[in-house]
């Protein structure tokens, strides 16, 4: 018999709280557990570390410049976000704001192109970014080991996603907004540049945020398009890869690498949360 | 001086090009401005795509140089989903008998179960997060923390969670005889594990769209059922859900793409030789030099995708619109 359904409801909320919140951070909890526990003593490791050792922190960088790794991998990111906005940008607005022949086959080779496994991108770029394609009898430059061997697979792997969300964001802004701008004598690409996109600044901002986040933790390309060496331009996994293949298995170096290579993008998610959530909810995902 | 004559007809070519663009009609403007793109697109994604296409209709080059041998036509498409190159594969393509090590079934019910329990709990987080409480927004911070996390980072701490004799998980999970005592070598136990690694990640991301599409709910409509006299129930089935229902699907979508194309993560838990998805196929492949075979097998994942994609839209095309 429940007598007052109203605080029922509140324990339960707590609860549900409460429950999501541990089985969230639980891992994250772990991974400190295990990277405060002394080498040593990395068996049975209970509840709470095993002895306590804040050192590995400091020694994780004397064994391999991981903040390089993480530079690279920050550098990567921007680089590639930059990239995506600005054809994002463009494709959205188009697909976004026009009614053309063609506009639903285009958006739908869009859609095809995320189907595909990251793999089926890799041969022929592989051999376009080495310079090992003749083009007119011009070889391709050999962009293997520099950026640019990354951030091209990286734009054509997350572009279908920022031109899905920007084109429904611009579908969303009145019709009226674009024509006053005409009638007031702007062009069609003063219209763009002074009403359009000012106004899409959220959904570029979501958009962007995204982007980021998916390079920096991309897996795959970031794995093959370079030697593994910081010099190189190698991003984070490479740099979290050295503790467990190089040294052997150095659990609690392995721990404390995750601990600290997750900090740019959870630095990310703390400042821009709001931001995400308030773009997805003006555009996006609405029909 | 050189300037001055150049500046007026510059300007003036500039000028003719802006009132050339205004004289063009919808269509040819969306092209105008789609060319660029098209290019980049062509260039990093179809050339490629179309180029991994033409291997697939190649014998792998086992003794040449070259990166493929002679044009076979389908020839790889029809011994791969025949069974005829489990041995090429490490795995069968699709084999009732042993289904955790198939590549087709194991890429399924990946997707299939890790999918529905996001949606699951992803909406509850979403739901929980809704509401004004305080420290609110800390909450939705650490909810949504799992989004951030790189794959080869997730892929650590299932690793170092499930790894035996370091932690306090495998023990007592094995002496009630839940999993075995390695169950990172294990087919089902290492197909559970990244599965549920899977789920506390994508969980954040499904909560995040979810919540976005709560937001977006008019306030009043609630004042208004609760005019009507509805429960906290009847509320959520009414309102809540009809109106979310779109969203929800819309990510569901993403997620069942992203989920049948998992490799990373399986990679960094376990190993593509115990958990078999297809797109492991494509890289252990790729990665013995049969390019003819790993180029067939990246099609055919993105073929089931498609259909996969397309059988949801007709689907819930309804639903969605509504």
């Amino acid at each position: 018999m429940i007598r007052n359904p109203e605080s029922t409801y509140r324990i339960l909320f707590y609860f549900a709280t409460g429950g999501f919140l541990i089985a969230t951070l639980f891992p994250f909890y772990y991974l400190a557990v295990i990277a405060l526990t002394p080498r040593g003593n990395l068996y049975d490791v209970g509840v709470t570390p095993n002895g306590f050792n804040p050192g590995a922190f400091i020694e994780i960088f004397q064994i391999a410049p991981l903040h390089h790794f993480i530079f690279n991998g920050v550098v990567l990111a921007l680089l590639t976000t930059a990239i995506v906005l600005v054809i994002a940008s463009i494709t959205g607005y188009v697909f976004g704001r026009f009614e053309f022949r063609g506009r639903i086959p285009l958006m739908l080779i869009v859609l095809a192109i995320s189907y595909f496994p990251p793999a089926a991108f890799l041969i022929p770029l592989f051999e376009m970014l080495t310079g090992n394609l003749t083009v007119f009898g011009l070889s391709s430059p050999d962009l293997f080991n520099t950026p640019g061997a990354m951030v091209m697979p990286f734009s054509a792997l997350f572009l279908p996603l920022s031109i899905f969300i920007l084109t429904t964001f611009f579908s969303q802004i009145p019709d009226g907004l674009e024509d006053a701008a005409r009638v007031e004598g702007s062009t069609r690409l003063g219209a763009l540049y002074r009403v359009i996109m000012p106004l899409s600044a959220p959904g570029l901002a979501t958009a962007g945020v995204l982007t980021f986040i998916f390079t920096y933790n991309e897996f795959f390309f970031s794995f093959l398009m370079t030697d593994g060496s910081a010099d190189s331009w190698a991003p984070l996994v490479w740099g979290i890869l050295q503790y467990q293949t190089q040294y052997g298995e150095l659990y609690n170096y392995m721990a404390a690498s995750a601990l600290v290579g997750m900090i740019p993008v959870a630095m990310l998610v703390l400042f821009a949360q709001r931001h995400i959530i308030s773009g997805l909810t003006q555009g996006a995902l609405k029909e | 001086m050189s300037q001055e004559s150049t500046t007026p007809s510059k300007y003036a070519i500039h000028k003719r090009l802006l009132y050339r663009i205004e004289l063009l009609n919808d269509t040819q403007f969306a092209y105008l401005l789609l060319i660029p793109s098209a290019l980049v697109i062509a260039v990093i994604a179809i050339w490629p795509l179309i180029r991994t296409f033409e291997m697939s209709l190649h014998a792998d080059a086992l003794l040449s140089s070259d990166l493929t041998g002679a044009f076979v036509g389908i020839e790889n498409y029809v011994e791969i989903v025949t069974n005829e190159r489990s041995a090429q594969m490490g795995s069968p393509f699709f084999d009732m008998s042993q289904p955790f090590k198939s590549a087709l079934i194991v890429t399924f019910i990946f997707t299939l179960v890790s999918v529905t329990f996001e949606t699951l709990i992803g909406f509850g987080q979403a739901l929980v997060l809704n509401k004004d409480f305080r420290g609110q927004r800390w909450a939705r911070t650490a909810i949504i923390l799992p989004l951030a996390v790189p794959i080869v980072i997730q892929g650590m701490i299932f690793y170092l969670m499930f790894q035996p004799d370091i932690g306090f998980i495998v023990d007592p999970l094995s002496n009630m005889g839940l999993i075995s005592s390695t169950p990172l070598a294990n087919n089902f136990d290492a197909t559970v594990i990244v599965i549920v690694s899977d789920v506390w990640k994508t969980s954040a991301f499904m909560a995040l769209l979810i919540l976005a599409g709560l937001q977006s709910i008019d306030r009043r409509l609630y004042d208004v059922a609760k005019v009507a006299g509805a429960t906290r129930w009847q509320q959520f089935k009414r309102v809540t859900l009809p109106l979310v229902l779109p969203v929800v699907l819309i990510a569901m979508l993403f997620r069942t793409v992203l989920a049948m194309r998992v490799f990373g993560l399986i990679e960094t838990v376990s190993s593509c030789n115990t958990v078999p998805s297809l797109s492991c196929m494509v890289v252990s492949t790729f990665s013995n030099g049969l390019y003819g075979t790993s180029a067939t097998i990246a099609f055919i994942t993105a073929a089931i995708i498609a259909v996969v994609v397309g059988g949801y839209i007709l689907k819930y095309r309804e639903s969605a619109v509504a």
